[in-house]
């Protein structure tokens, strides 16, 4: 690890030194020295690759990305440094120095490698790998291609460009035929290596989804203009008649893009997470400079005033320091949070925000799933609620979720204490960024945690729910049991008894008078024992329901007492329980209104639609009627809210009643 | 009179054949299920069906359906349905082709009564239960039903459970005569056609008794 900090500093500072060198040797140079344009071009891009290089390479060594930009620094300072030596070996110093045409001659012909370090990036930006193996044959071309142009270039014979035109080649030539053969060969497969970088990066972009692809983007454009600079050559080539200036200019702005691009996504988009450490580093840099400054103000003037009591002047001093020191490290970590860590600062900010709108009523704890998908920008984002009665997890409608088989998903646990509260499921990339999910997770828990709770409430108001509806029918089912034995077998057997005491009375004849009076008056203590009970299955379960409510309710009707308009319109048989229930509401409602609305006519309709069966009970009564507590339209609401249903009930004074109810009905 | 028993209770099947047997009437067959009954209709082509409603194999109103059935397959056979419960709905759905009768099954206990309601369906009149008719015919105030007299009302609950008017003035204990025009009085101020043989005015009285409810 102490290695690689070394090289990579050694890097960093080669570079720098190439930049000084080309100075020194410019000036060196006299008359025969560059303007200041080549190296106003060079420096910039040198310095953005070196820093943005020499912050990647020691922060994650393992990635290529900080390498291959401190390389590309490198090379960028042989190519300001080389023609400068050049320059001032050749053409100032008398004798020439060595290394003068070695330098001439890169100045010329060490083009290719300007563009070696562009493209390598493209290749590899953000991971250090290559997007997929796949592009390991694209990458090996690439790198022949470039090897292959530069010794095309190295070893041919054409004359140096100026102003070393007279310089003579340090380098022997190719054969002509082969250079020939190669030269268009090794162009042609540095164009598709150059083509092949923006490739690469699109492909990328293409996959990517939140802050990757925000990363992304700035690298994007920039190597959108790799391709672009064939076509600057090629125009430069066709207006100048050489390959000059022009070309010159585009390759520094792309030398400058690419560091550019991604110092922005370090910087704004917490690419390798770098962020914190900048952000952190500026943040301390200016509190002491600000503290160092208020330090020196506040002894200053009290020296002033108090008259050189240096003493006095410290004290006050440091206790200025010392009580400026926390308001003034909150202000500035908050600039610079602002400035450097956007995503961070702003997720918190939309977290806080949430929590203000959650405890104001206007957001509902639910939305938590929402606010971090958005935060973290990962639409994939899920969060799983722990229920611990359940002992499992469930989403926020309450359905359990399999955390186990959850192929492809990162889990993130948030814990109260040690009692967990759920857990984020979130696309595995965000993992690259732990202290932004860490922070966006930790600010949004007290959100977490009473969601958790209201689902877990809800969880066990439909539990509470559905065990009312299947206590309500079990006791319809055993309510028709208790009806099928009342008529089936009581009522049958009795039936029976009469029958043999009728075929006993036959058998007496005429001859015992007393004993077949004593026949007759028990049958027809039957018979009253029978009509008791009919009446009492009948109270128990409406036998007319075993064929549906169509029936059902028109014998309903058939025995009101008050004439009954029935519109009913429910085709098919629907679930016996939901017949049930709105049998009862008919038939509780008709009984109320013979008893208390004296009314002329009452209306009765059920009707299907759209899932949902209506029915309606409404009279020209009297009005005024109440659910209280107790009463029978108290009785058949339960029943109905049972079974997932409403049941509502208008009665003005005067105005009729008119009681409805809707089911749930498929 | 040939007829067909059919009744899933052995004790009550064997009460009514023997009912039915001291009485001199031929009990052709005897069966426990809806099936067996359309089969048995098939075979012997018997003069009356007495069948109970809820039998098996689905023990709701399987009766009821086979009734329907052999109506429409043999007209001639007349059909007294027998229930433990009174329900309006096949009493006025069989009602109207005559040689029907819907009675509650504790009816039978009344022997001679019951004899006489069956004899006159399978003669092709109707037998509809009393409280079949008074759930029909019960709380009407405001329309035509409410112009009755408590006579006329007497006379119409008999004329709806199938009741010929020789029948009427014997339960009543009237002269032929007297009911005729009681009779004649209740047709038209309910708006009925007069003169109509004793199943069709049984069918009128019910339909317009169960249209009256349900409009």
């Amino acid at each position: 690890m102490a290695l690689g900090r070394l090289l990579a500093w050694t890097g960093a500072c080669v570079a720098l030194l190439l930049a000084v060198a080309c100075v020194a040797f410019n000036l060196l140079a006299g008359d025969h020295g560059e303007s200041v344009a080549g190296l106003a071009l060079g420096l910039p891009a040198l310095l953005g690759a070196a820093a943005v290089g020499l912050l990647i390479a020691r922060r994650r060594p393992a990635n290529a990305v900080g390498w291959v930009l401190l390389a590309d620094a490198v090379i960028l300072g042989f190519a300001i440094a080389a023609p400068a030596y050049a320059r001032y070996a050749l053409l100032e110093s008398s004798p020439p120095l060595t290394g003068g045409r070695l330098a001439a001659l890169w100045d010329t012909e060490g083009w290719p490698a300007l563009f070696a370090g562009v493209v390598a990036v493209a290749y590899l930006f953000p991971d250090g790998r290559l997007p997929s193996p796949r592009w390991r044959a694209v990458a090996l071309g690439a790198v022949a291609a470039f090897t292959g142009m530069l010794v095309v270039t190295l070893f041919r014979s054409e004359p140096l460009d100026p102003p070393f035109r007279q310089v003579e080649r340090p380098l022997p030539s190719l054969p002509t035929t082969l250079l020939d053969i190669l030269q268009p060969l090794m162009l042609a497969g540095l164009l598709a290596a150059l083509i092949g970088g923006a490739l690469a990066i699109r492909a990328r972009l293409k996959r990517a989804t939140g802050i990757e692809r925000l990363q992304l983007r700035w690298l994007a454009w920039a190597c959108a203009l790799i391709p672009l600079t064939i076509i600057v050559c090629l125009i430069d080539d066709l207006v100048t008649g050489r390959i000059g200036a022009v070309t010159l200019v585009w390759l520094a702005l792309v030398e400058l893009a690419i560091p550019a691009a991604i110092g922005i996504a370090l910087l704004r988009h917490g690419l390798y997470e770098l962020d914190r450490l900048v952000a952190r580093t500026v943040a301390w840099t200016g509190l002491t400079a600000l503290l160092a400054a208020v330090y020196a103000l506040t002894a200053l003037a009290l020296g002033v005033v108090a008259g050189g009591d240096s003493n006095l002047a410290t004290a006050g001093a440091t206790l200025t320091v010392a009580v400026a020191f926390k308001p003034f490290r909150d202000r500035i970590q908050r600039l610079v949070d602002h400035r450097f860590d956007r995503v961070r600062y702003e997720a918190l900010q939309t977290v806080e925000r949430f929590l203000q709108e959650l405890r104001a009523g206007t957001a509902a704890p639910e939305d938590v799933g929402a606010v971090l998908r958005a935060v973290l920008g990962d639409p994939t984002l899920e969060v799983a609620f722990w229920l611990p009665d359940a002992r499992a997890y469930v989403d926020s409608t309450g359905h359990f979720v399999d955390l186990e088989h959850d192929a492809g998903r990162a889990h993130t646990p948030v814990r109260q204490g040690t009692a967990p509260v759920a857990v984020v499921r979130h696309d595995p990339r965000l993992g690259a960024r732990p202290q932004l999910l860490e922070a966006v997770i930790a600010a949004a828990g007290l959100a977490l945690e009473v969601a958790r709770l209201r689902v877990q409430v809800r969880r066990q108001l439909a539990e509470v729910q559905d065990s009312r509806a299947r206590i309500l029918t079990a006791g319809d089912d055993e309510r028709r049991r208790l009806e099928r034995d009342l008529h089936d077998g009581a009522q049958q057997r009795l039936v029976s008894i009469g029958l043999a005491m009728r075929h006993a009375q036959h058998e007496l004849t005429e001859r015992d008078d007393t004993a077949s009076a004593t026949l007759d008056a028990a049958v027809k203590e039957l018979e009253i024992a029978i009509d008791d009970l009919r009446a009492t299955a009948r109270g128990l379960r409406p036998s007319g329901l075993d064929a549906g409510l169509t029936p059902a309710l028109s014998d309903l009707a058939a025995r009101s007492a008050i004439p009954v308009q029935l519109d009913v319109d429910v085709h098919g048989r629907l679930d016996s329980k939901i017949e049930t229930a709105a049998y009862f509401v008919a038939c509780e409602a008709l009984t109320n209104v013979a008893k208390h609305a004296d009314a002329a006519a009452v209306a009765v309709s059920a009707h299907r639609h759209n899932g949902t069966l209506l029915i309606a009970v409404e009279d020209d009564g009297v009005g005024g009627a109440a659910a209280t507590s107790g009463s029978g339209l108290e009785g058949i609401r339960d029943r109905v809210e049972a079974h997932g249903g409403t049941l509502s009930l208008d009665s003005p004074s005067g105005g009729g009643t008119r009681v409805r109810a809707e089911l749930p009905c498929v | 009179v040939r007829l067909i028993i059919a009744e899933d209770e052995t004790l009550l099947r064997e009460g009514l054949t023997r009912l039915f047997a001291d009485a001199g009437e031929e009990v052709v067959a005897r069966v426990g299920g809806a099936g067996e009954l359309l089969a048995a209709v098939e075979r012997h082509v018997p003069d009356l069906v007495v069948t109970d409603v809820r039998m098996p194999p689905d023990l709701t109103d399987d009766g009821a359906r086979a009734a329907l059935r052999i109506r429409e397959s043999h007209p001639a056979v007349a059909v007294l349905l027998l229930s433990q419960y009174v329900e309006t709905r096949h009493a006025v759905a069989l009602a109207g082709s005559g040689g029907f009768g819907y009675l509650l099954k504790q009816r039978v206990l009344d022997v001679a009564e019951f004899l006489d309601a069956a004899g006159r369906v399978a003669r092709g009149g109707s037998a509809i239960d009393p409280e079949v008719v008074s759930a029909l015919v019960g709380g009407h105030t405001g329309d035509a039903l409410g112009e009755l007299t408590p006579r006329e009302r007497e006379v119409l609950a008999l004329m709806a459970e199938g009741l010929t008017n020789s029948g009427i003035a014997k339960r009543l204990w009237l002269t032929d005569r007297t009911v005729e025009t009681h009779v004649r009085n209740v047709l038209m101020k309910l708006g009925l056609p007069a003169g109509a043989d004793d199943h069709r005015r049984v069918l009128a009285v019910l339909t317009y008794l169960h249209a009256a409810h349900v409009q």
